[in-house]
């Protein structure tokens, strides 16, 4: 009797994997508010690298630091300032590119916590079930549902006041949310004949978790990811808004606001700026989320 | 049903106490500490060691963590260090402040949510369904502070026929409420629109309709009361969800409820009154979570059978 190598489910994974993932891109297109969601998140990861590049480099932050007080509060297009300046006379173009910068940093690092946290509890309490199951369903239940700017604002306690409290603040939120979603769709998963299968053929569980369940979870770890990167951003603007996130002279698009509407009879734009730019990374990143949603898991419409 | 309700019960006290814990100890270890900050450098030999035994900051930890919540359980949980104001008289104003706050954007948003979500279902793909629709996208986009700004801008300072800020009568009430209350709207006007549309699509809707009934009363008496599911169990999310919001709204708007208080007491390291106001904002979440769960309970047979996890 020769038995199959388990490697021949394997393969027959992987290739009608590939064309879902085809389809998916060719959906993608055909949902225009998706795509244009989609073009505008490249745009917004193109600026932000851009700013977590100024940010980092020395050599050019002089870009958002350099002070032209002969043209402070200045109107887009004076003196060379294509989007004006704030009351120091800083360019606003730069500032806000560099804020950007933050904000995706915070995305970045917030939701890559939240996914490795949600998606490996998950997988762990939807796959063994029993008591393990139940420790981390209670763990589960102990973090969601708080509301992320109060958990951020005592985390500012503890610490000092900085962006670090809104990245903990999320880790220690939202995973919990992700972790829900991704439990549930394990248990239905592991009713399924090919994960029986494999573990027939004593595959061992960490191997059953990494290559059977985690790529059949990825369309929902994108759809997610999208979704809690415009949560981290907003929350970050608006925790710096409040004085507590990003510390002066570290551009923030929330401080920037916060700043700004001192001098909003003056200039209009430098709150309108920052706050136009958030609303367009929320908005793409939502309509991205949307799109890939209907593309990947209809049944995770929430709203 | 009562087993239920009970387990739930001692969790959510488990709950308050393990986050109390957390709070107490957090704030405690964080840098800065209150003796330095209040006291000049001057001063602070003197001052310093009188302070620290005043304030209790020489017993040991544990011991000052069971001080800190006998006081809190008998009401008295000592003076704002920065304001010398009772941190108990504190809390009643500012708590009275942001309860109005936050029942106002509670009632705003399902005055509004509810029937317009109503409406842009049964008109759908109407002129009026697509305002809405780019209405919900804006609301979900536009971060509630910059929508603040604007609005006090064009509202208050521009036009006067607003207060800018603090708190006040019902005028001063209008701009925080609205605000504070937007992106729920947007929320809850998309679900209930999505989810009547999906309650109409059902065989019985078909057979009302067959026997003759009205479609405003289909709509009205027998989807609505269906489609209301998802709306009440969204409820446990958004009421937490608001009382974070209420830590920035209340900033613009110098509101000065209780999460303007916290905000404050954190930025001046006045640990005694954040830590109180953490705890109490925290157990005020916890029982929100509590509510919603047993409520999501009573009202979806589906959860009640059992069918949870």
């Amino acid at each position: 009797m020769a038995i199959p190598e388990p490697t021949a489910f394997v393969d027959v994974g992987a290739e009608s994997d590939e064309r879902p993932l085809r389809d998916a891109f060719a959906l993608l297109l055909a949902n225009r508010v998706a795509f244009l969601g989609g073009l505008l998140t490249i745009a917004f990861l193109g600026v932000g690298v851009l700013g977590a590049v100024i940010l980092a480099t020395p050599g050019l932050q002089h870009l958002y630091l350099d002070q032209d007080f002969s043209a402070t509060l200045a109107h887009p297009g004076h003196a060379g300032h294509l989007l004006g300046t704030d009351q120091y006379g800083r360019d606003l173009l730069w500032r806000t590119v560099a804020g950007t910068g933050i904000s995706l940093l915070v995305g970045v690092a917030a939701t890559s916590a939240t996914l490795v946290l949600g998606l490996t509890l998950g997988c762990i309490a939807g796959y063994f079930g029993g008591i393990i199951d139940r420790l981390v369903s209670g763990l589960i239940d102990l973090t969601w549902g708080f509301p992320l700017l109060l958990v951020a604002v005592i985390y500012a306690g503890m610490l000092e006041p900085g962006i670090t409290a809104v990245v903990l603040a999320i880790g220690t939120v939202v995973w919990a949310g992700f972790a829900r979603i991704v439990r549930a769709q394990v248990r239905s998963l592991r009713e399924r004949e090919f994960i029986e299968a494999a573990r027939a053929l004593g595959t061992p569980a960490p191997k059953i978790i990494l290559r059977h369940l985690v790529p059949n979870v990825m369309g929902t770890v994108l759809v997610m990811a999208s979704y809690y990167v415009a949560i981290a951003v907003i929350t970050e603007a608006g925790f710096s808004f409040i004085g507590l996130g990003a510390q002066p002279p570290t551009p923030s698009l929330g401080q920037m606001i916060a700043d700004g509407r001192n001098y909003f009879s003056v200039s209009i734009w430098p709150a309108t700026v920052p706050g136009v730019m958030i609303a367009l990374i929320v908005l793409a990143l939502n309509s991205l989320g949307d799109g890939l949603r209907d593309i990947f898991d209809p049944r995770l419409r929430r709203f | 049903m009562a087993q239920f309700v009970l387990r739930r019960f001692l969790y959510a006290l488990l709950l308050l106490v393990i986050a109390s814990v957390l709070i107490f100890y957090g704030l405690r270890v964080a840098p800065g500490d209150i003796v330095t900050a209040i006291a000049s450098p001057t001063q602070a030999l003197v001052i310093k060691s009188t302070l620290t035994k005043q304030l209790g900051l020489d017993r040991p930890l544990a011991v000052q963590y069971f001080v800190f919540i006998g006081h809190v359980l008998q009401g008295n949980p000592g003076v704002s260090v920065v304001s010398g104001a009772p941190i108990s008289t504190i809390i009643r104003e500012s708590g009275l402040r942001t309860l109005e706050l936050g029942l106002s954007a509670a009632f705003l948003t399902y005055a509004l949510a509810i029937p317009l979500g109503v409406l842009a279902a049964w008109k759908r793909n109407s002129v009026l369904d697509q305002g809405l629709r780019f209405f919900t996208v804006l609301g979900m986009g536009v971060p509630n502070f910059f929508l603040a700004v604007i609005l006090i801008q064009v509202l208050a300072v521009n036009h006067h026929w607003l207060p800018v800020a603090g708190p006040g009568g019902i005028r001063h009430l209008i701009l925080p409420a609205v605000v504070l209350s937007v992106e729920a709207i947007a929320l809850n006007l998309r679900l209930m629109r999505s989810s009547l549309l999906e309650e109409l699509s059902n065989d019985y809707i078909r057979t009302l309709r067959a026997k003759g009934i009205t479609n405003r009363r289909v709509i009205c008496v027998h989807a609505l009361r269906n489609a209301l599911t998802p709306v009440i169990a969204l409820a446990g999310v958004i009421l937490p969800t608001l009382l974070g919001y209420t830590l920035i709204v209340e900033t613009v708007f110098r509101y000065e409820g209780l999460g303007f208080q916290l905000v404050q007491a954190i930025t001046h390291r006045d640990y005694a009154l954040a830590q109180t106001l953490a705890l109490l904002l925290t157990a005020v979440v916890i029982l929100c979570n509590f509510l919603a769960d047993v409520g999501h309970h009573l009202i979806d047979p589906r959860v009640r059978e059992g069918s949870r996890g």
